[in-house]
């Protein structure tokens, strides 16, 4: 699979999870690489609720230290091919 | 003596308390009569002054390397176990029920423990609370400075992490029955074990008479991974709900009562 394809793939497993989890309603018409953090109504408390639907979904396991420091989703998905995605 | 005094002023005048008091001590099914409701409850605003005047005096008996005439210890060996690993971190739950303060002081002397602490109102109290937490290895979080790096900073230098989950939690938390009533409920420990996997317990701390006290813990919580996220959260804080009923049904005036914990 092509990096590109793969990032593609990863967006796509991510707004599912949000789509699900979320309870805020993010711009799903610019969901993409650049869309930060905090528009997609996650905090310090819910990055942990992402976390875990990460590991289940994905199948990958991020330290919660290091995703506290993102800001965009193109960095999370950049930490989630780091680590295996 | 000054702190029953304080106390019975502030339950003479502080009548909402009094209310919430008695009728959350009849919620919980622990006393039916208005009036015998109305006791325990003061008997828990009393309780609550007598918490600060402890923890300001136990500073001498928690120094002493044998603290038998002052601790009584129920800690469970596979607690005990990760309190004694350098290489491991701790997460314990607990309630505002009994001496926190003093429980808190006491694991310290194992390693560093962080908790979230509110100034206290007074500011000669809050002085003299500080100076005292300066001599043990409790690092305070301020209330308004929690935030999840900071706890997760705790958990990665290995340290303990000490977090009261029974105040309403607002949107952030989980509906658990809590006497049998839904109560929302903070989902952070719970949250932080599954996510970082380090170990849970649950931790009290009873007044058995005069400056002596009993610290007891569960053993450690054991909550497998389902997939299902809401779950396995429902099923840690089901838990610590349970062993926070059973610590307060051992003595119910050493709870604080008057904390609006149901809003239904």
């Amino acid at each position: 699979m092509s990096d590109t394809a793969k990032e593609e793939k990863i967006i796509g497993q991510l707004r599912r999870i949000l789509e699900e989890s979320s309870t805020t309603e993010p711009d799903w018409d610019n969901f993409g690489r650049n869309s930060t953090i905090e528009s997609l109504g996650l905090d310090s408390l819910t990055i942990l609720d992402l976390l875990y639907d990460i590991e289940e979904e994905i199948g990958v396991h991020l330290e919660a230290k290091e995703v506290l420091n993102i800001t965009t989703l193109g960095e999370l998905v950049d930490l989630l091919i780091k680590n295996g995605a | 003596m000054v702190a029953r005094g304080a106390a019975n002023v502030w339950w003479v005048f502080d009548r909402k308390r009094q209310i919430v008091g008695r009728d959350n001590v009849i919620r919980s099914g622990i006393e039916t009569d208005p009036k015998k409701a109305r006791a325990i409850a003061k008997k828990a605003a009393h309780h609550m002054a007598i918490v600060v005047v402890e923890s300001l005096r136990s500073t001498d008996f928690l120094s002493d390397e044998d603290t038998t005439d002052h601790l009584v210890l129920d800690i469970k060996p596979d607690v005990l176990a990760v309190m004694q690993d350098p290489e491991q971190s701790l997460i314990i739950a607990s309630g505002h029920f009994g001496n926190w303060e003093v429980a808190g002081h006491w694991v310290s002397r194992f390693k560093p423990v962080a908790g979230i602490t509110r100034a206290m109102n007074n500011p000669l109290i809050e002085s003299m609370v500080k100076k005292r937490k300066s001599r043990f290895q409790f690092r305070p979080i301020p209330k308004h400075d929690s935030n999840m790096g900071r706890f997760l900073e705790v958990l990665d230098n290995k340290e303990f992490l000490a977090l009261l989950f029974d105040q309403h939690a607002g949107d952030y938390g989980m509906m658990i029955d809590f006497f049998g009533h839904p109560a929302s409920t903070f989902k952070t420990p719970a949250m932080l074990h599954l996510v970082t996997r380090t170990p849970l317990c649950f931790a009290s701390c009873r007044r058995i008479g005069p400056m002596k006290f009993e610290i007891s813990t569960s053993n450690l919580i054991h909550q497998p991974r389902s997939g299902n996220k809401n779950e396995d959260l429902k099923g840690i804080l089901d838990s610590l709900n349970r062993d926070l009923e059973a610590a307060i049904r051992k003595d119910p005036t050493q709870y604080l009562w008057g904390h609006r914990r149901w809003r239904d």
